[in-house]
This record gives structure tokens, C-alpha cells and sequence, in this order.
């Protein structure tokens, strides 16, 4: 019944296209995640879902029912969805329980009915004993489980979380996401929830949308994501992926492929249609690269700065090939390297992105300076 | 079934807006419209000689440059006063606040011209406070109130209550750890109030200052009193000189300068407008209210220069009226053997009409309170966040009643209800409805500018919270949306109480048998010369307002912070 | 056309006389609606008393300042629907406006016999009910009693004087047309005034509060407000200037468009009657009809001298002089 399905949906502002054309499809009681920097378009998207702005293009369909489409719009009310906003919304002139009944006085539901479920609700967040507060006596996590107890207290089919965490302290994040987690396995609601931080996304959903400058950019597991992302964007977004310039040699036709890396040969990882091409990009994550000696393959490269990280240390590394190309590899204690010493890199796996093939230019750009025409402020360190 | 979902939902929501549309063209722009086809088309035939004449007079734009001047100092000056006062009040630890902000709002009780003789009194050269400390005039030099500054500084006066109140309803709302995080990065609490406390306040004090300029460029009776003896002319008093004037094309100029008001008010909502765009003031946390700056070694400084201004601007013009109600005869010195009730005794017992008036006024102004906000929250709701075009393009119109004169919007109410109403064939001419419709047309703005400034500090994501619960749009305004503005909307609700229970001018053309106004019989007596009686009646007033006021300090529990008055 | 209301001498002497209402062809019944700018409590007591005359008539009042009463009037001309039957408002000149409008309906039978001459319309479209002239007022405890109107304009006075506005009244714009017109006062007079620093201010009400209260010793008021208030203790005089004094009459008229022209006729006959006039005598009025008496607080045998006034030069020139006076006033 909650299946939910975005198909080519765009709006624009003005001149400025939100949503460029993104299809998703979120199966019954899944849990996605909608990831991307701020001012990607996965805020419009939620409200685009939850009916509160109407689209421009393309149709939003949840369970069997087209919600949203150019000459269609039903109401947010009447749209059957939980939102658990990132301020919460919680109404101050009302106790925690007036808040989570709401919806069921709405809905017509009347004691001891109401009664029952706003008990069972606050019983679930654990939040029983609160029931006659304000919500201005509780402290953040409490509004939090508030807002989700309130958002579930009439099953919706479907339950947009948006950035829920953000306004948390690390610790009470940890034992929120396990909060979420749990209530997603009791409930089986489909959940989409939108976040800026990768960590949470990964620790939560079956499967994550990446998003960036209104487009979709990549659907994918978390460790698909991770292993193998799309583009050079989702590359250096997830995970903080190296993308440098690759040729690629030689293919088998079953995912894997010999590259040729600032004259270095590496095996790797691609896609089994993945041809031979000398305009590739490869996505190299830390744990791919290691110091080696003068004796196996390596490329030369200096030490920028070495940060220790509790029991090993980022070291980041200049190549002496590419100039611009910085990498970053993680190093065990105890480690003497200082800014400035040479170093060799070795390399032993990578990802060939896809689609970059045929693009003769692209070899001679600088790496992670690949950008599309129309969007000159792209966002590559999520996290910043 | 996808295309019935939601027709209810949609058909509620355009039927509000298309009643709220109706609503707002009806009260603001058919009397205006209608005043205006008089203005260029006198008796039915188009003629541009009285837009020319008036138009091409130099008293005209004489009058509109003094209007434009007295109208901005005004404002200058009351929101120096509404505003210092409203942060005092509301963020410090002075003492005795309650009683403070009752005597602070007072004097929009106190009819204008009351208190502009309150001030000639004082400054003149007959001027007991003066005469004490030596500093009283000659006899016969001219006074300094007679004069643009004079007038300026009365207006000032008169409507700081009004930025004072839509400020205050708004740092109600303000919580605590915005300015303790203010304080946590070391700024002073003047920084804070600077940096932190003003901006958030924006809406706020937007709102006041557009009801202070609207105000100001409507008043009549300030520079009516002030104003002609040093035939300092604005437009309302040019526009009353036209009425006085013969001739047939007196309501032709009267709709071509109305006009000129109407435009001058109009760029006021601009500026409004402009002040708030893009910007976010919205609170979004929902802690406790915050806790008073302690002013420590400055409080009795502070509490002495406040208590100072309430004497000023309310005990000073109560003492006139008081003074004035108590002798048999005007210029009577008071004394002992003077005083008399008699004057008291000829309102409340001889005079069947100020009884009447009394019963009429209250419901009049309470209907009307109640009404105007009952409009005001949902039109707000689309003016703010609906954004609805046609409904903006009316928000301009809802300033010009306020704006002009009184007299003025009589005469186009009854260029509109002169004649049974098509389809109805009801007349409202000659009824007390037409006089409510009057009040509704002039005090909707009043009502109006504090919600729309509640409205924008509200953050939206409470109201979205409840649709996506289910409920539909009359719900969420009524169990959502009305308590959240509340403090906003009860400081509107009184403005237009205390402002149409005082009011004279819309009245003074509208009223018939059995429908009298407070305002028309204490318009009555001083135009008979019996000043002694319209004292005392005015006395009564301010003397029943107080109690009604100190009534709902007694009463149950209202919701916190809701009234002004209520800690 | 000319009238002129020319040195009218009253007679000192009350004469008591309880003629009764003289017979009337059709009794005159159903509503009656009256627009008047008369004082509150002499507005009540005429219709009060018309009511006893006429029990078969009910009679609506509105009752308001002169400029609000023809602003009403102007809106419902425009409107297309007049409310108004009779008229009884403050000056002739508003009447002469709105006699060369069309709107008077002429009563060529009103028993103008003992009127003063030059009180009613020649084409007896309104008629004077009394007689309401602007004096000096000066405060008790003035220094000096101006006994005339060069007197009251005399440098020592600077700074003293109160007169209502012409610009916002009537019957002030009347006294600015009669006194202008004179070759002994005219623009001369105006001018010195202005040298004086007088204050021109809305109405006659605030010329009492100001001279009454001390403000300005001296002021430019209306007979019986003056009066009035001396009665009842304010420390006020009047004095009638050697000159002469300007007066309006109050006249009655009825509207074209009247519903009710039998109980209209009604109450101008009751205005005019002798009952009518003396009812105007007992609020301390001068009537206009001369048989009745004279009010108490003029003097036995005291003389009014009134300043001839021509109407129709009034209200022809009146735009002119209006703005000749603010000009002059203005700052």
C-alpha cells in the first residue's frame, strides 16, 4: 500500500531549477535515505512528497494513488504521511499528549480510543510518564520522540524524516539513529529520511539517494554507494573518494580491468561494459592506497600534513606527477613522515567510474574540477 | 478516485479566500471606489475639473507636504517612545509592571483633541505646572504647540501605545536562550538588544510603525486643535476645510484629496513591505519565555523616568478632564465650594441618550474587535503565507479607510448604503449597521498589522506539523494557528476596542436616533459649548474602560501572556 | 438677488403672549425628518415641542456640526436619494447654496408677518428663525474691555485673541464676508489682526474654552454661547462693538425632495410661531420675530446694532475671500 514512486519530477523557482527531473522508486517498508549537501533539492523534494508545494513536471504516486502531478494535487491533510521535522514543530500551547493525540481528534478518533493510542505511542518512545508536560520542559532527544510519537500515533503509510538529527548532541544522535532503526523494524513503515550526513545514512537506510543541484545522481545500497559510486561526484562526496585521471587499458568483460595510473599498472574494479579508453577517472578510497618502498609499483609523491587520529594517523600527499592531485591514506602508529618528506604510494584497488569514457578532455582536466557547465558552486565536501 | 481526493480540502480553502477576498473589497475598496467615481465623475458625468483644480493648487501639495512631514516625525517619535518603553517593560526587572502597561495604553482612550488641550494648558501661558516653576510664557506670546513640531510631538504622544503594544505581543515571544547565547558570546545587553532583540523583532515593530504612520496621517482632531490656529494645514484638515467651503464640487475635491491620503498611506505599506522581504524572523524554539535583564543600580533611574512619561501622557490630560468635569461652568476656577457632580449627574441621569450611546459604543467596538480579528487571522494567513496575488493588491487598500478622515468614510458609506442593497433590499442607511460596517472598514488595518507581524515570526513547519495530521484549513487556523498568534491577536483586538470605543468622526455622519455613539454626544457638547459635560462623559469612559480592564486581571486564567496588562 | 438684513431694533421690553397655534386645513401626520446643527438639548427641546404642537407627526433628528450636517446632505444629493425634509441649520449662506442647487422647495404661505425684514428669503425658500450674532467676548480678568471692534484689534491686545476660523466655519465665513465688505473694518481690520497674532481656530465651542478658560482674554464669539456659559458661572462678558455686530438666523427651509411637505410646512410654521420663537427666546436666543420678547441677558433697553449683510455677495465672493484669509493667516 505505502510504495512510493517519484517520477521526473521537477520544479523550478524562477529561473532556478529545485528538481531536475528526479525519478525514485521506494518499495513498500523500506528505508531510504535522501542524501546530499545543503541546497541540493532534497528539502523540496520532501515537500514535494508531502504535498506541501505543487510540482512542475512529473507525478508523485504513494500506494496506489496519484498525490502529485501537474494538474493534480492532493492536499498535504489528505495525504496519509508523518513528518518529523527538523525543528520539530511541536505545538507549545499544547501538553506532549495533546500533541500526539492531534491527529486523532482530527481523524475523529475519540476516547478512550484516543486515549489508548497516544499511551501505546508515548509508550513506544518511551516517553510515558511525560504525557501532561509542555513541550517547552523537555529536552531535545525528549521533543524528538515527541515529534516521532506524534507523526506515528495515526499509521501513516509513509514517513518523511527531514534531517531529524541535525539540532542533536553525538551522543544522543548515536542512540536516536538506534531509536530509528528499531521503530522501522517494529513498524515496517516506509521511511524516507533526508540528511546532509553520510555517516547517519549509511548507519540507517537500505538503500540511499544521492542528490546534488536538483538531480538524482545515484540510487544505490550503502556499500554499493561506497564501493561503487556513478560519478565523480558522488565519488568524492561519499566517503571522500580520490578521483584522478586513469587509462584504462584492458578490460575482461566481468568487472574487472587493468589501468594505467600516472604510469603506474593497477587492477581493478569497473563496470563489465566498462571498454578501454584513455580519458577514464578512477575513485580511489584511503584503505586502496599504502607507502611502499623503493621496490614494488609506486608513485612519488610529498607529505602535506600528517594528523593523528587516534591510533593511526591521515597522512595527506601531494603526487608528484599531477600537480593539484592531492590523496590521502591512513598510516598505523608509530609513524615519523613530516610535511615535506617524499614518500611512494602504492595502490591496489580502485572503482573506474562510469561513463567517462570517450571524453578526451576529461584526462586533462584537473581532477575533481569536473563540473558541469551550469553548476559552478558544487558542494564536493559534504561536510564542510 | 485521484481526482475527487482533496476537493473538499481545495473547496474549503477557495471558498475562505474567495470570502475573505469579498470581504476585504467590500469593507476597503467599494467605499473608496466608490468615493473616487464621485471624484471624476461628479453626478454620474466624467469631468476632470475638480482633479485639475485641486491638483494644480498649491495649498494642496502644501497640505500633503506638512501631512507627509507631521506623519513621519510622528512615527519617529512614537516608535522612539512605544519602542524604549516595550523593551523596558518586557525585557528588564522593573517593578510594578503590570499597573505600568495598563497606564501606558491608556491614553488611546483619551480622545485626541482632549489631550492636545491637556498640552496647550501646560505649555501655555496659563500654565499652572509652568507658573510654579517660573518658566510659564507671557501672557499673549504665541505657543510653541501651535506649530508642525507641535503637532508632531502630540501624534508622537498619542501612538506610542500603538507600537508599544504590537511590541510587546511579540517579545512574548522571544526566547530565553537566543539571548543567552547573545550573552554566552560576550555581547552587552545593549549589543543584544541591537543585534539580537530588534531583528527578530522586525514584524513586530513593522507593524507598529505602519499602524503609527497610518495613524498619524489620518489623525484629525491633533492638528484640527493644533494646527489651524497656526493655519498649519495637513490633508485631513484641508479635506474638512473643503467640506466647509459651498459649492457643488465639495465631494469631487474631497475624493480627489482622500485620494492623495489614500496614496501617501499606500506608500507607507510599501515600505512595510520592503522592510520585511527576505528575511527570516521566524522563532522556531519552543523553551520557556526568557528571564528579565536586571538593571540593578539603574532600576529606580529607570522606573522614575517611566513613571515620569505615564504622567505625561495620561495623568497629565486625565487631571484636565477631571479638573473640567468637576466645574459647573468652563474657566470656573475649582475650589471647594466650586466642585460640583452636577455635570456627572446631567450625563448619567437627564440625558437619556449618553446612556444609550454608552450601551452602543461597547457593543459596537467589542463586535467590531471581534469581528476584524475573526477576519484578520485567516487573511493573514493568506496575505503572509499564500502569498495569494490578489489578495496583496487588497492589502494595499485596507491602510485608506484608517487613513483618512472619519467624515471621509461616512460620506462614502453613505454613497453606498444611501440605497437598499440590490438583491436584499435591505437598507442599511440610518441603522446601526451602517456605523459597525464604518468601524469594520476603519479598524480592520488596526487589527490586521499585528497578526501579519505574528504571522512572520511564527515558523510555518507548526502549521504544517497539523496538516500533515489531517487537518483542514479551518481546523489548523482554529486549534493551531489561533493560539500561536494569540498574544498578537488580542493587542489587535484592543486596539480596535479602545480605538472605535473613543472614535467621533465615522459616527458623528452616521448615526441616527437610538443609534448615538459615545463619540457623537461628546461631539454634541463640545459643539454646544458644554465642555463640562462632554468631560465628564469622557470621564466615564476612561473610568468604565479601566474597570472592564482591571475585570480581566480578576477573572479566571486566561492564557498566559496574552494580555498586555497580565504578567 | 439682494436682501438685506439692515438695523433691525428689538424691542427691550418681554411681551407675554400665549396666542395658540393657528388652525391648520389638513392635520399633518406620519415622519418627519429633521437635519440640524442646533445644540443638542435645543435640538431635543424644539422637536419636543413641535411633537406637543403636532402629535400626529414623528419626527427623526440628525443632529451635527454644520459642515458634518451639509456633508451628509452633499453625499445623499449624490447618492440620489435625499433623506432630509426640513433643514435647520446655522447661516443663510449654506441655504443660499443650496437654494441656486435646486434643492429649497419655496413656501410662498409661511406667515412671515413680524418678521424681521431680511431674515427670510425673498422667494421665501428658508427663513430666519432667530437672530445669532458674533460679538467680543473678553474673559473677566482681561485688562481692558474692548468696545469695539478697532478697539479689540489694537496693538496691546497681541497675542490675546481667539476668533473661529472662516475656513472651517460658516457663520464665521458670513462674519468674514459682512465685516470685509465695510469700508470702516475690511481687509484692514483682518490685517491688524494678523499683526495682533490672532489664533483663528475650528469653531465658536473652542473661542468659549479658549476665552473662558484664561487662554486668550479676548475673543471673536457668538451671543448665546457666551451668554450661556456667564450664566453658569464661566468668568466671561460679551460685548455688542460700537460698529455694529454680525449675525446669522438659523434659517428653516424644506427639501425638493421631501416625502412629507405637509408636516414639513408643519414644522416651519412651528418655527416661526410665536410658541415657536419663544421657545428659541427660553433657550437665549434673539427670535426672529421681534412680538416675543428678548432674551434676559440683554439689557433693558440695550440696542443691538447689526451689520447689514448681503447674502448673495457673500456667498459669491466667499471663495475669493477664504483664500485671501488663508493666505493671510497662513505662516
Amino acid at each position: 500500500m505505502a510504495r512510493l514512486i517519484v517520477e521526473r519530477v521537477t520544479k523550478t523557482f524562477g529561473a532556478f531549477r529545485a528538481l531536475d527531473e528526479v525519478s525514485l522508486d521506494v518499495s513498500d517498508g523500506e528505508f531510504i535515505a535522501i542524501l546530499g549537501p545543503s541546497g541540493c533539492g532534497k528539502t523540496t523534494l520532501l515537500r514535494q512528497i508531502a504535498g506541501f508545494d505543487k510540482l512542475d513536471g512529473g507525478r508523485i504516486v504513494i500506494g496506489d494513488t496519484v498525490v502529485s502531478a501537474v494538474a493534480q494535487h492532493v492536499p498535504p491533510e489528505r495525504r496519509r504521511i508523518g513528518i518529523v521535522f527538523q525543528s520539530y514543530a511541536l505545538w507549545p500551547h499544547m501538553t506532549v499528549a495533546e500533541n500526539v493525540a492531534y491527529g486523532l481528534t482530527v481523524a475523529g478518533v475519540r476516547d478512550p480510543e484516543r486515549a489508548r493510542r497516544v499511551e501505546a505511542a508515548l509508550a513506544l518512545v518511551e516517553l510515558e510518564g511525560y504525557a501532561a508536560r509542555r513541550p517547552s520542559l523537555l529536552s531535545g532527544g525528549q521533543r524528538q520522540r515527541v515529534a516521532l510519537a506524534r507523526c506515528l500515533v495515526t499509521e501513516p503509510s509513509l514517513v518523511l524524516l527531514d534531517e531529524p538529527l541535525a539540532n542533536l548532541d553525538v551522543h544522543l544522535r548515536a542512540s536516536m539513529e538506534d531509536e530509528f532503526a528499531r521503530f522501522h523494524a517494529r513498524t515496517g513503515t516506509t521511511m524516507v529520511y533526508i540528511t546532509h550526513d553520510q555517516a547517519e545514512a549509511m548507519a540507517l537506510a537500505d538503500r540511499i539517494a544521492v542528490m546534488d543541484s536538483g538531480r538524482l545522481l545515484q540510487v544505490a545500497t550503502p556499500s554499493q554507494l561506497y564501493r561503487e559510486p556513478a560519478d565523480t561526484t558522488v565519488a568524492a562526496f561519499i566517503g571522500e573518494g580520490i578521483v584522478v585521471p586513469a587509462e584504462v587499458v584492458d578490460v575482461d568483460g566481468r568487472g574487472r580491468c587493468r589501468v594505467d595510473l600516472f604510469g603506474m599498472s593497477v587492477g581493478m574494479r569497473c563496470a563489465p561494459a566498462q571498454r578501454p579508453t584513455r580519458a577514464a577517472r578512477a575513485c580511489l578510497r584511503a584503505g586502496n592506497l599504502s607507502i611502499v618502498g623503493a621496490g614494488p609499483p609506486g608513485i612519488g609523491a610529498r607529505v602535506v600534513r600528517s594528523i593523528y587520529q587516534g591510533g593511526h594517523f591521515r597522512i595527506e600527499a601531494q603526487l608528484d606527477h599531477a600537480d593539484g592531485v592531492l590523496v590521502h591514506l591512513e598510516l598505523a602508529e608509530p609513524c615519523q613522515l613530516a610535511p615535506g618528506d617524499a614518500i611512494r604510494i602504492g595502490i591496489d584497488d580502485g572503482w573506474v567510474l562510469p561513463g567517462t569514457g570517450g571524453d578526451v578532455d576529461a584526462a586533462a582536466t584537473a581532477p575533481g574540477a569536473r563540473r558541469r557547465p551550469d553548476d559552478g558552486a558544487v558542494a564536493t565536501d559534504a561536510n564542510g | 478516485m485521484a481526482d475527487t481526493a482533496g476537493w473538499r480540502e481545495r473547496a474549503e480553502e477557495t471558498a475562505l479566500l474567495w470570502a475573505l477576498v469579498a470581504i476585504v473589497a467590500i469593507l476597503s475598496l467599494l467605499p473608496l471606489a466608490r468615493l473616487l467615481f464621485e471624484g471624476v465623475a461628479p453626478g454620474g458625468r466624467f469631468s476632470t475639473a475638480a482633479l485639475t483644480s485641486v491638483l494644480s493648487s498649491d495649498t494642496t501639495w502644501t497640505a500633503a507636504r506638512h501631512s507627509l512631514l507631521t506623519a513621519s516625525g510622528g512615527t519617529v517619535l512614537a516608535v522612539l517612545i512605544g519602542a524604549t518603553v516595550a523593551v523596558l517593560v518586557g525585557l528588564t526587572d522593573i517593578r510594578g509592571r503590570n499597573t505600568f502597561v495598563f497606564c501606558f495604553v491608556l491614553p488611546l482612550m483619551i480622545a485626541p483633541q482632549v489631550v492636545a488641550l491637556a498640552w496647550l494648558q501646560l505649555f501655555g501661558p496659563s500654565s499652572t505646572l509652568l507658573k510654579m516653576i517660573g518658566l510659564a510664557p507671557a501672557m499673549g506670546s504665541r505657543n510653541p504647540l501651535y506649530s508642525g513640531q507641535g503637532i508632531i510631538l502630540l501624534l508622537g504622544v498619542q501612538y506610542a501605545p500603538l507600537v508599544f503594544l504590537t511590541l510587546r505581543a511579540g517579545l512574548r515571544t522571544l526566547p530565553q536562550e537566543l539571548l543567552e547565547a547573545g550573552l554566552a558570546a560576550g555581547a552587552k545587553p545593549a549589543t543584544i538588544l541591537r543585534t539580537i532583540v530588534l531583528p527578530l523583532m522586525t514584524p513586530a515593530l513593522v507593524a507598529g510603525i505602519a499602524l503609527a504612520f497610518v495613524s498619524c496621517l489620518g489623525n484629525f482632531g491633533i492638528p484640527a486643535f493644533l494646527g489651524i490656529p497656526g493655519n498649519y494645514l495637513v490633508l485631513p484638515t484641508l479635506i474638512y476645510q473643503r467640506l466647509a467651503g459651498l459649492g457643488p464640487s465639495v465631494l469631487s475635491e474631497v475624493a480627489v484629496l482622500s485620494c492623495l491620503i489614500g496614496f501617501i498611506a499606500v506608500l507607507g505599506i510599501f515600505l512595510q513591505d520592503l522592510m520585511l522581504r527576505r528575511r527570516d524572523f521566524r522563532i522556531t524554539t519552543t523553551s520557556n519565555a526568557m528571564r528579565p535583564f536586571e538593571l540593578a543600580r539603574w532600576r529606580l533611574a529607570v522606573e522614575i523616568a517611566l513613571w515620569i512619561l505615564t504622567i505625561v501622557v495620561l495623568v497629565l490630560p486625565l487631571v484636565a478632564l477631571l479638573l473640567s468635569s468637576l466645574v459647573p461652568a468652563v474657566g470656573v476656577p475649582l475650589t471647594m465650594k466650586s466642585a460640583t457632580w452636577s455635570n456627572y449627574d446631567y450625563v448619567l441621569f437627564d440625558h437619556a441618550a449618553a446612556k444609550r450611546a454608552f450601551v452602543n459604543s461597547f457593543s459596537l467596538s467589542a463586535t467590531a474587535a471581534v469581528v476584524i480579528v475573526l477576519v484578520a487571522v485567516p487573511l493573514a494567513y493568506f496575505l503572509v503565507w499564500r502569498r495569494s496575488r490578489l489578495l496583496r493588491v487588497l492589502n494595499l487598500v485596507t491602510e485608506m479607510p484608517y487613513a483618512l478622515p472619519g467624515v471621509v468614510l461616512a460620506i462614502a458609506a453613505i454613497l453606498v448604503f444611501l440605497k437598499p442593497l440590490p438583491v436584499l433590499g435591505v437598507t442599511l442607511y440610518n441603522t446601526v449597521w451602517i456605523i459597525l460596517f464604518g468601524y469594520l472598514a476603519r479598524f480592520l488595518v488596526l487589527g490586521l498589522r499585528p497578526v501579519i507581524g505574528g504571522y512572520y515570526q511564527l515558523d510555518r513547519t507548526l502549521e504544517e506539523a497539523a496538516q500533515l495530521a489531517g487537518a483542514r484549513l479551518l481546523r489548523r487556523l482554529a486549534t493551531i494557528i489561533l493560539p500561536l498568534v494569540a498574544p498578537m491577536v488580542i493587542a489587535g483586538a484592543l486596539l480596535v476596542f479602545l480605538t472605535a470605543f473613543n472614535e467621533l468622526t465615522v459616527s458623528a455622519l452616521l448615526w441616527s436616533s437610538g443609534a448615538e455613539t459615545l463619540g457623537v454626544v461628546v461631539f454634541s457638547f463640545q459643539q454646544g459649548g458644554d465642555s463640562t459635560y462632554a468631560a465628564a462623559l469622557a470621564m466615564l469612559t476612561v473610568a468604565v474602560t479601566i474597570a472592564l480592564m482591571l475585570s480581566t486581571l480578576l477573572t479566571g486564567k486566561p492564557a498566559r501572556g496574552v494580555l498586555p496588562w497580565r504578567g | 438677488m439682494n436682501y438685506l438684513l439692515r438695523g433691525v431694533w428689538l424691542a427691550a421690553a418681554l411681551v407675554t403672549m400665549l396666542a395658540p397655534i393657528s388652525a391648520h386645513a389638513q392635520v399633518p401626520k406620519g415622519k418627519l425628518v429633521l437635519y440640524t446643527s442646533q445644540p443638542e438639548r435645543d435640538a431635543t427641546q424644539t422637536t419636543t415641542a413641535f411633537k406637543q404642537a403636532y402629535p400626529g407627526v414623528e419626527v427623526e433628528v440628525f443632529r451635527s456640526g454644520t459642515t458634518e450636517v451639509m456633508a451628509k446632505l452633499a453625499a445623499e444629493f449624490a447618492a440620489g436619494a435625499p433623506k432630509a425634509d426640513v433643514l435647520l441649520i446655522a447661516d443663510a449662506a449654506s441655504m443660499e447654496a443650496l437654494k441656486k442647487d435646486g434643492r429649497l422647495l419655496a413656501y410662498p404661505e409661511a406667515k412671515v408677518a413680524g418678521l424681521a425684514a431680511g431674515t427670510y428669503d425673498a422667494d421665501r425658500t428658508y427663513f430666519g428663525s432667530k437672530l445669532i450674532t458674533t460679538g467680543i467676548a473678553v474673559n473677566t480678568a482681561a485688562k481692558s474691555r474692548p468696545a469695539s471692534w478697532a478697539d479689540l484689534a489694537k496693538p496691546e491686545n497681541k497675542g490675546q485673541i481667539a476668533m473661529p476660523s472662516p475656513l472651517y466655519s460658516g457663520a464665521a465665513a458670513i462674519m468674514l464676508g459682512t465685516m470685509t465688505a465695510r469700508p470702516d473694518l475690511g481687509w484692514a481690520f483682518f490685517e491688524k489682526l494678523k499683526a495682533d497674532e490672532a489664533v483663528a481656530v475650528r469653531g465658536n465651542g473652542a473661542v468659549l474654552t479658549a476665552v473662558a478658560s484664561g487662554e486668550k482674554p479676548y475673543g471673536v464669539l457668538v451671543d448665546f454661547m457666551a451668554f450661556n456659559a456667564k450664566a453658569k458661572g464661566s468668568p466671561i462678558d460679551f460685548i455688542f462693538p460700537a460698529e455694529g455686530v454680525p449675525a446669522v438666523t438659523e434659517p428653516v427651509a424644506m427639501l425638493k425632495t421631501t416625502q412629507n411637505a405637509a408636516a414639513a410646512r408643519a414644522f416651519i410654521d412651528f418655527i416661526l410661531s410665536d410658541e415657536g420663537q419663544k421657545l428659541a427666546l427660553s433657550m437665549g436666543y434673539i427670535p426672529a420675530r421681534a412680538s416675543v420678547g428678548t432674551p434676559s441677558w440683554l439689557p433693558p433697553g440695550m440696542v443691538i446694532k447689526l451689520m447689514p449683510t448681503d447674502i448673495g455677495n457673500v456667498v459669491q465672493n466667499n471663495s475669493a475671500n477664504l483664500k485671501r484669509f488663508a493666505e493671510l493667516f497662513g505662516n
